[in-house]
């Protein structure tokens, strides 16, 4: 995902906003990382510059 | 979700695009891709949410046309595939893909001009719910298509790895009226079911793809057709 992406992505549980965590970048892109709820502190993960915004209940990860 | 497995495989989703458009499924794919541009044109420049976009054969068409697009699927292994497509495509600034449910979107309220899902309703165990959220992200247009019961899907239905839900109309005009929307066109087409198309041989699918179109123009075969797309407007 491109870090612009983080404008509009929000926490899917309560629309609440998301906080970034850079592990891997190319650029603009994120490769690797995690978005955490900043209300429900979930951790969402970035693998492979997909994010994962997947609730909690419906992970198999 | 009765996709959800099913879809997840990374083999099913290596295989997924041959596997659906090669022979007659060729017709099926450029009729599909016919009645997305139709209803989103035009799309330059549009904000276009896509739910279940799978390898993003959709997607990628979109975003070459100018949209700023998101693709949404549940599966990572579908969207790998349409990260690459993406990038073949040398469209990858105006594509994003992610993972997430398509009942509790991460986006805001009214973010999207359009928001549309191709052969998800099929899947949709709470379709109402998929359809008011859709609804919810979009400020314009929400897009998609059903298959139809008292059609030939439902014999084909029999032979599906995954199942499928067959919709009738006053079904579809409860959900679209349920989410708020209201219908601004609507199109049926495929009075013969798709996997009829995807057995067939190419040199008589564009034969019987003609006697499908001459039947489905009439009002016998409006009837008749298993699929139909519903363009609505918030």
């Amino acid at each position: 995902m491109k870090e612009s992406l983080m404008e509009i992505l929000c926490d899917p549980l309560d629309k609440s906003e998301l906080e970034l965590e850079v592990e891997e970048r190319d650029g603009e892109e994120i490769i690797e990382g995690r978005l955490i709820g900043t209300v429900t502190g979930e951790e969402y993960p970035i693998e492979d510059g997909i994010p994962n915004l997947l609730p909690p209940d419906m992970r198999d990860d | 979700m009765k996709g959800e497995e099913w879809y997840q495989t990374d083999e099913v989703a290596q295989a997924y695009d041959a596997k659906r458009f090669s022979r007659g499924g060729r017709l099926i794919d450029r009729r599909e891709k016919r009645a997305v541009l139709e209803a989103l044109t035009p799309i330059e420049d549009r904000r276009v949410l896509e739910i279940a976009c799978g390898t993003g054969r959709f997607t990628v068409m979109l975003a070459e046309r100018g949209a700023d697009i998101v693709g949404l699927d549940i599966s990572s292994a579908m969207l790998s595939q349409g990260r690459e497509k993406a990038r073949a495509a040398g469209v990858t600034d105006r594509i994003e893909f992610l993972r997430g449910d398509a009942a509790r979107l991460p986006f805001p309220d009214d973010h999207f001009d359009t928001v549309f899902a191709m052969r998800f309703f099929h899947l949709a165990d709470t379709p109402a719910k998929f359809l008011a959220e859709m609804c919810r992200v979009s400020k314009e247009q929400v897009f998609f298509d059903t298959f139809n019961d008292r059609s030939t899907r439902v014999l084909y239905n029999w032979l599906l790895p995954m199942g499928s839900r067959l919709y009738g109309r006053e079904e579809v005009d409860r959900l679209i009226g349920g989410a708020g929307l209201e219908l601004a066109d609507a199109s049926h087409d495929f009075v013969l079911p798709y996997g009829f198309y995807r057995k067939i041989p190419n040199q008589l699918a564009g034969a019987f793809r003609s006697a499908d179109t001459a039947i489905g123009d009439t009002p016998l075969g409006n009837a008749l057709a298993s699929v139909s797309y519903w363009n609505t407007r918030v």
